[in-house]
């Protein structure tokens, strides 16, 4: 196992956690991280899961030509096999019958403060994209162990400040959203989006919020009223002409569709994800809607039925609801108006899984005449650089642009397309950073956004008019 | 010697041959008692098809045959064939499962016998080769994956020079205890090393399922590590 370099101690936890929160590194790391994971073991099931993966690890390395931050940084850290090892080593030495008498006959491994320090670095270096899984001859799921790990880690006081200051704020803070957006601001920027809407389309839309009983509560990654706005009103768009204006909400409770505590503790995750369901409850909604967000789909769509069981409700993304919309003929798309060359980037979380893969490619078909696909695509994209919240942890900036996303930026250049499409908040932060690293000749934008340029509504301005308003307004 | 030789065929052989399949039971009655009888409810919706699909992908891996890692996955590939069907359907082998289980299989025949066996011993070297060679595999690799290698070399080359004493520079029953012994000891390995991947190769697939978390598992450790009511 390799050692961290070390000097004095506290140089060592300068140097290893300048993103973690400062003054919650604990002196006892071992015993600490030990504590945790064996509480860890008893409340949960991962035991089983560390049991098969120690069984069967052939350490064979094909992950590695998988990964893409190995690919670029070509740092044995980055193997994901070399990760899951990191973990499983402490498991096999401190928790299992055959680590205990093998510790009896050598001292052969011991877990120190460098390997938990290698170990807080490793974890957070894996963007969670799980492309090393398909990979895998046995199909070990690396980025579960560094989610475990994280987890383990996080109980001893060391997670990211980035993820960490979020959730709270989530959970326990004013808001109970990411990005501290108090209720009167999300009803102004509402406010700001119809009239934008109006002017654009001639049609009022006014959003509605806090009604009862709808079909669907929409969640949108809540930074998207903040930076995303042609999101949102594409997503006001099709709902508006697919005639279901009336059967959704926004609830004023509850905005945020992001979850981080699927990146790095279970505690978060379930919590988060029953505050969701909370105010779905509430408005007595009977479906919940994600806009465009990778992770925010994946652990509301993944998690809500785990952690609810049979209360659990349908969750839909956007851009399923978008696609069922188009084929059964309730929305229109002009196919005249995106002239650009065009591509897609599949988010991790919900392309990995193959459940969003073709949905987003029907509705771009349907209306680009210039589509292109990065190769490799679809359940074996190539991550954007910025996953398992990587992309919310400004301080590893440069680590994100020259590893994270080196590959990605090579892919979309290959492409030469002028139009990325990107349904995802994150993936969408961390592709506009690239762009502009890498200098690379496109734009990054949602789904929903170019969808809002082409979409007819019926009694409004047509797509055409409204790109001639456009050009007009950017002259 | 020829008393070891008879010890290692007889009472030895049965006795490896138990741990090994004890071992994996071992391993194999918690996977399905968890899978199929602790949360058969809650995985209902679990993508069944798609688990087997990828799993069987892999046996004719066309597709997974990628850049970067195409030799070792070849010789990896034509390996695994190897230790499968030269150890089952060699016909000194035949008679054992005969004589032990009372089971009549289809040989190979002694000459495709003996190409199989000397590709995999090729394939074998290329594996070790790699995992010597090439620095990203270097940089993992602990002493077992070099000796579990090696261990599978073994009987695999001691059981040719045993049957081809043209080639056989050592006396013939040395080089037969050590195939007798070799293969013995890896039958003890398996259950307890990375080997297990013979009986557990799909289980790992299921990971997607393991991760049907506790509701309520988070707040428990919590409680135990800080506390009742105390923020974790």
């Amino acid at each position: 196992m390799a050692k961290t370099a070390t000097s004095t101690e506290s140089s060592v936890k300068e140097n290893i956690y300048p993103y973690y929160l400062p003054g919650k590194i604990p002196d006892n790391l071992v015993e600490r991280f030990l504590e945790a994971f064996a509480t860890v073991l008893q409340f949960t099931d991962y035991r089983q899961l560390l049991d098969t993966y120690c069984a069967t690890s052939a350490k064979c390395n094909r992950c590695s030509v998988a990964c893409p931050v190995y690919l670029a940084s070509g740092d044995p850290r980055d193997i994901p096999c070399y990760r899951t090892n990191l973990l499983l080593e402490v498991y096999k030495r401190y928790f299992t019958i055959s680590g205990w008498f093998k510790s009896r006959l050598s001292s052969r491994f011991d877990l120190t403060e460098e390997i938990v320090n290698e170990m807080a670095v490793a974890f957070y270096r894996c963007t969670a994209c799980r492309r090393c899984t398909m990979e895998c001859p046995l199909g070990i799921e690396h980025s579960l162990l560094t989610r475990l790990g994280r987890y383990i880690l996080s109980l001893i006081g060391i997670s990211s400040k980035a993820l960490q200051v979020s959730v709270d704020e989530q959970l326990e803070g004013e808001t109970h959203n990411t990005s501290k957006i108090p209720k009167v601001a999300l009803l102004d920027t509402l406010e700001f989006l119809t009239e934008e809407l109006e002017e654009s389309f001639g049609i009022k839309m006014e959003y509605p919020v806090d009604q009862y009983d709808r079909e669907f509560v929409f969640f949108a990654a809540v930074s998207d009223y903040l930076m995303e706005p042609e999101t949102l009103m594409g997503n006001a768009a099709v709902i508006y002409a697919a005639g279901d204006w009336d059967k959704w909400t926004i609830g004023t409770g509850n905005y945020d569709g992001i979850n981080y505590g699927l990146f790095y503790s279970d505690w978060y995750l379930e919590n988060i994800v029953k505050q969701l369901v909370s105010e779905v409850d509430r408005l007595r909604g009977k479906k919940i809607l994600i806009g465009e967000c990778g992770h925010a789909s994946r652990s509301a769509h993944d998690f809500v039925p785990i952690f609810l069981k049979q209360d659990a409700y349908p969750v839909i993304n956007c851009m399923e609801y978008a696609l069922d919309c188009l084929e059964k003929g309730k929305i229109k798309l002009n196919s005249d108006i995106i002239t650009e060359r065009v591509t897609y980037h599949d988010p991790c979380n919900i392309a990995r899984s193959g459940w969003i893969v073709d949905q987003p490619r029907k509705i771009l078909k349907s209306f680009v005449k210039d589509f292109v696909e990065m190769e490799p695509h679809g359940i074996n994209n190539y991550c954007c650089g910025g996953g398992g919240g990587l992309v919310s942890i400004d301080e590893i900036h440069d680590f994100r642009m020259d590893i994270g996303g080196k590959v990605k930026a090579e892919q979309i250049r290959q492409t030469g397309a002028e139009i990325l499409i990107s349904p995802c908040a994150n993936c969408k932060k961390q592709l506009k950073e690239l762009v502009e690293h890498y200098e690379l000749p496109c734009k990054v934008m949602g789904l929903h956004d170019l969808i809002l340029k082409a979409i007819e509504i019926p009694g409004g301005k047509s797509p055409q008019e409204r790109k001639e308003e456009a050009a007009l307004y950017e002259m | 010697m020829e008393q070891w030789i008879e010890f290692a065929k007889g009472p030895l052989f049965t006795l490896t041959f138990l741990i090994m399949v004890l071992g994996l039971l071992r391993l194999i009655i918690p996977q399905v008692y968890l899978l199929f009888i602790r949360k058969r409810d809650v995985l209902r919706d679990v993508k069944w098809s798609k688990i087997i699909k990828d799993t069987l992908s892999w046996i004719i891996p066309i597709k997974h045959f990628i850049s970067g890692t195409r030799l070792f996955s070849l010789a990896s590939y034509i390996m695994h064939i190897g230790v499968i069907i030269v150890p089952i359907c060699i016909i000194d082998h035949i008679v054992l499962w005969e004589k032990f289980f009372n089971i009549n299989l289809p040989s190979i025949g002694q000459g495709l016998a003996d190409y199989l066996t000397l590709i995999t011993i090729a394939c074998l070297l290329i594996l070790l080769g790699c995992r010597t060679f090439k620095k990203h595999q270097r940089a993992m690799s602990g002493f077992m994956d070099y000796f579990l290698l090696i261990m599978v070399i073994l009987p695999f080359a001691s059981g040719y020079l045993a049957s081809h004493p043209n080639y056989n520079p050592f006396p013939w029953d040395v080089m037969m205890l050590t195939h007798l012994l070799s293969a013995e000891l890896l039958f003890v390995l398996i259950p307890f090393s990375k080997l297990a991947h013979i009986i557990l190769f799909n289980f790992d697939r299921t990971s997607g399922v393991h991760w049907q978390l506790r509701p309520g598992a988070g707040d428990k450790i919590a409680e135990a590590l800080f506390g009742k009511g105390v923020k974790i």
